[in-house]
């Protein structure tokens, strides 16, 4: 049992050493002046992947991204009663197989639905 | 497996799909109304033949077909009938979105014939839950701002309970390791009672279950929603949750406490003392918040509250006396259906009148009697029936309830009832007392169409029926009261 | 050690009163949503370590707790659906906003 924590502890500590390191080694470096240091406008920016973000980031979203997402949530709904059904889908036989039909078929009533009401379209 | 025990839900999934495509091609509306009535007369009529028939437990013990799912389904079928003859006029409010209307409450009557029907706590909670979304959208159907925030206040509430409802079954499964309602009454029967004393867990989970069920009926610690909720959504849903998914609520807590709970008789007599306790603060908070209401959906809402807490006076019988006493199960059963016809006939006479009037408020049924003679007999008499006077339904009703709570050894609840129906009797009666006596706004008449006729003269002629001649009724309501051997 | 099924209890009975106590004081309406999400999810925990450890042959817990999330899909989707109706009306989703109907 103590053996167990003991063996925790002594993860924590490498973690601890390893995360102080880290840090420390360029620090190390610039100081024997192994690395050169030239700094710029660009270098000293802070680093963020991707392309820079033209204006705010706190935008309201359209909310037809909303009815997209509901569109999407549908399938993905329907994804999830699929999955153990295709995993067994031999043993489960013919019922099953048009019981999943008319799921899938009540499923497209709700696109075709979307569809005539012009949810899809983008205004 | 026996598909064709399942008609009934069956047309209502197909009708309600049919009424979804249907809006999309047809230009006249009306056809949706009459396709959604045929719907809900099919499945009332196949329930109806199946009547008498004999079922064994069907589909992996998921659903029963018993006469007491029967029961309710006829009566669920009539409720939504009823509620859609009622909203003919009013639909006119949202006439682009008269498909999705039909279609929801096609689908939310579904779930409570599922509700009634279920015997497992998995289809218990898709039904239910079937039920309340539908209904949730059904509230938020007028768009403007009462009505939405209605929803949503109600969609909240809701999922909260529904997520207290969740943990409780959670429970209840994890102490038995059955979500089949017979096969937890087993395994409950199987330990020695000073386990099952022990374990705080099934005592939790029935708490739970209690207060997820609570929201449903309206009962009272859990009614904070009703009045908001009746007063901003549309007056016919208004109606239908009223009756429809209170109906719904006691079917599905008849159920899983017969079936689940009902055996040791400690073990049922310890829910049977919460559902006592229940009903007194309901009786009592529900009349005397009543009082004050000017607005007469309030009203109905808060006598809503009160009526559940009569209901809750035989769930307490049934509690307390639950092999002994078929009268108690079969009262609870008589006085859905008769508070159905008559909180339905209050509804719809509300409906066709506020809808030409354009208020809900009290004060503006002043001299009614004058405008709109027959709206107003009609409410009158099914405000006596809700006191519970003859020779209304809601007095025979209450008759049952009583007498089978008296004969248990629950005369101090049937005192508190009978004090709170006197209450209740000041706040109906005030309605009354404006319509007959007041001065009118106007002499304008107040037309009526003719469905919205039909169907409070059905709900009428019902309370009638019911309270001259109950016998017929009630020998059905006994049938289905004999239940479950599963 | 091991974990047992009291380990998954508690943390989903944490969890549950987490999301109870936020879906109770929060008055941000699409948080009080979250609240709703993460009780439900506590209930899925705690389903599926009593089907693991109660009754470890079958898959009852497990089956109960797919429905249960497709479910809570269904009620948040409708439920943002109104909080959109609400928001289009109302500017924000302050939750003590919504009180045009006080008892």
């Amino acid at each position: 049992m103590l053996a167990n924590y003991g063996l925790i502890g002594l993860f924590f500590i490498i973690v601890a050493l390893f995360s102080l390191s880290m840090p420390i080694i360029p620090i190390v470096l610039r100081y024997l002046k192994i690395v050169p240091s030239h700094p710029g406008p660009v270098k000293n920016s802070t680093f963020e992947c991707g392309v820079e973000t033209i204006g705010k980031t706190w935008v309201q979203f359209n909310f037809h991204y909303y009815f997209y997402a509901l569109v999407f949530l549908a399938i993905d709904v329907l994804v999830v009663f699929l999955y153990p059904w295709a995993v067994q889908l031999r043993q489960l036989g013919l019922f099953s197989f048009f019981a999943v039909l008319v799921l899938v078929f009540i499923v497209v009533i709700g696109y075709v639905y979307a569809w005539k009401k012009k949810v899809l379209e983008w205004k | 497996m026996n598909l064709a025990l399942l008609i009934p839900e069956i047309t209502l999934a197909v009708f309600a799909v049919l009424v979804i495509l249907l809006d999309l091609g047809v230009r006249q509306k009306t056809v949706l109304r009459s396709v959604a009535l045929a719907g809900l007369v099919i499945a009332g009529g196949v329930t109806a033949a199946m009547w008498g028939g004999s079922y064994p437990a069907q589909f992996s013990n998921m659903l029963a077909v018993d006469h007491f799912a029967l029961f309710f389904k006829l009566l669920f079928a009539g409720i939504a009938f009823l509620v859609i003859l009622a909203s003919a006029d009013y639909v006119d409010k949202f006439a682009r979105f008269q498909g999705e209307y039909y279609a929801l409450i096609l689908l939310s009557t579904l779930g409570m014939m599922l509700m009634a029907a279920t015997a497992d706590l998995i289809s218990l909670y898709i039904a239910l839950e079937l039920t309340s979304i539908s209904l949730y959208v059904l509230v938020g159907f007028l768009k403007d701002r009462k009505s939405t925030e209605a929803s949503l206040k109600y969609l909240l509430l809701g999922a909260i309970a529904s997520a207290v409802l969740l943990y409780g079954m959670a429970l209840i499964f994890g102490y038995t390791g059955q979500t089949q309602l017979g096969a937890i009454a087993r395994a409950i029967q199987s330990m020695p009672p000073s386990a099952v004393m022990d374990s705080p867990a099934l005592l939790m989970g029935i708490v739970m279950l209690i207060a997820g069920f609570g929201f449903k009926i309206a009962a009272v610690p859990f009614q904070m929603w009703v009045p908001d909720v009746y007063e901003g959504a549309p007056t016919p849903v208004t109606a239908y949750l009223s009756v429809g998914s209170k109906a719904a609520g006691f079917a599905i807590i008849l159920r899983v406490f017969f079936s689940a709970f009902g055996m040791p008789d400690w073990l049922s007599a310890n829910w049977g003392a919460i559902f006592a306790v229940l009903a007194v603060i309901s009786m009592i908070v529900g009349n005397v918040a009543a009082i004050p209401q000017a607005n007469i959906k309030r009203l109905l809402g808060y006598s809503s509250i009160a009526q559940a807490g009569y209901l809750m006076v035989g769930l307490a019988t049934f509690g307390f006396a639950p092999a002994s006493s078929v009268l108690g199960q079969s009262g609870i059963l008589f006085f859905l259906a008769s508070y159905a016809l008559t909180n339905l006939g209050a509804f719809i006479a509300v409906i066709a009148i506020s809808n030409k009037i354009g208020s809900d408020e009290i004060a503006d049924f002043a001299g009614m009697f004058k405008r709109a003679p027959v709206l107003a007999l009609a409410l009158t008499f099914c405000l006596v029936s809700l006191i519970g006077m003859p020779p209304a339904a809601g007095f025979m009703a209450k008759f049952y309830i009583f007498s089978a709570a008296a004969q248990n050894g629950l005369l101090w609840l049937v005192v508190i009832a009978a004090i709170n129906s006197v209450i209740s009797a000041y706040y109906y009666l005030r309605v009354v007392k404006v319509m007959w006596s007041g001065e009118a706004a106007s002499g304008e008449k107040v037309p009526s169409s003719g469905a919205p006729r039909l169907a409070l003269f059905i709900c009428c002629l019902g309370v009638l029926l019911l309270g001259v001649i109950p016998g017929l009724v009630m020998r059905l309501a006994e049938v289905a009261g004999r239940l479950f051997a599963f | 050690m091991s974990v047992g099924l009291e380990h998954y209890l508690v943390l989903s009975a944490v969890l549950f009163c987490i999301g109870l106590y936020g879906a109770l004081t929060k008055r941000n309406a699409v948080i009080i949503l979250m609240c709703i999400e993460l009780m439900l999810n506590a209930v899925n925990i705690s389903l599926v370590a009593f089907s693991r450890y109660v009754v470890p042959t079958l898959l009852t817990g497990q089956v109960f707790a797919i429905f249960v999330m497709v479910v809570a899909a269904a009620e948040v989707a409708v439920g943002l659906a109104i909080i959109l109706a609400i928001y289009r009306g109302l500017t924000d989703i302050d939750a003590s906003n919504i009180n045009l109907m006080k008892w």
